[in-house]
């Protein structure tokens, strides 16, 4: 389900773990679309951080149409698999995207007490 | 305003909330405007509890931040137990109040409540393209 796309998918994120300085690998996440008929969110791709924090291929060109989106972060389960407790239990963030031409980029920067997130490009 | 002063402000707005505590909050926000470097006023959150048994969020309580960013009273410390909470910050409409857009139509922060006899503080630190929050006291 969009893990082997040959271009590059208009949506990124990225994961660093702020409190080793690292990147947060092998963190699950989640894609997707609220559909705005019937307000309910739609799944368009799971998958797992790389090695570098990142995750290739969550959306195709053609999917990627204007409208509003999350990315669920599953967290906690990362840190416990680390042997740690976290404050959240998944970070999950919502954004809108207007002009679905252009890449869009949510990184998310998190400890096991606190995260960020910025659109990047 | 003098302390005095701002504490029976801030007692009149828990009777105005039908809120009958006498004692601070156990749980606090602060929102700040990190693009104009004041707080940010006027933003409608609302603070809810994970039922475990349904996986349902209730609704404890709404509010509105303060000219400080703060909104006093979010719940009583008999409300109080442990658990999952998510406080929803309608970040949206606030910037649509002042004119801009924001790539965050709301943000929900979503955190556990494991040791309910502490002080948690859960601000959050906005602009229009980007949002922090913490773990605060």
């Amino acid at each position: 389900m969009g893990s082997s796309v040959k271009s590059s998918s208009p949506f990124t994120t990225h994961v660093l773990n702020t409190g080793d300085g690292v990147p947060a690998v092998r963190m699950a996440l989640s894609l997707h679309r609220l559909d705005p008929r019937t307000a309910i969110w739609n799944l368009i791709t799971i998958g797992n951080t790389d090695e570098d924090g990142r995750c290739p291929g969550l959306i195709t060109s053609d999917a990627f149409t204007p409208g509003m989106y999350k990315v669920r972060f599953e967290t906690a389960q990362y840190w416990e698999s680390l042997g740690l407790s976290s404050f959240y239990p998944y970070v999950e963030i919502v954004f809108s995207v207007s002009d679905a031409d252009q890449s869009c980029h949510v990184p998310l920067l998190v400890s096991r007490y606190s995260f960020s997130t910025y659109r990047g490009s | 305003m003098n302390r005095l002063q701002h504490i029976r402000c801030h007692m009149l707005a828990y009777k105005n909330m039908n809120i009958a505590t006498t004692l601070p909050s156990p749980l606090t926000t602060h929102v700040l405007n990190t693009a104009k470097g004041v707080p940010g006023a006027n933003m409608t959150i609302s603070l809810h509890r994970l039922n475990p048994i349904s996986s349902e969020w209730y609704l404890l309580t709404t509010g509105i931040t303060n000219d400080d960013g703060r909104c006093p009273g979010l719940i009583t410390k008999e409300s109080f137990i442990a658990g999952v909470y998510k406080i929803r910050f309608e970040t949206g409409k606030y910037w649509d109040a002042l004119g801009e857009t924001c790539f965050y139509p709301y943000v929900e922060v979503i955190f556990t409540i494991s040791d309910p006899s502490q002080k948690y503080h859960v601000p959050l630190l906005l602009s229009r393209f980007s949002f922090s929050t913490y773990k605060g006291s």
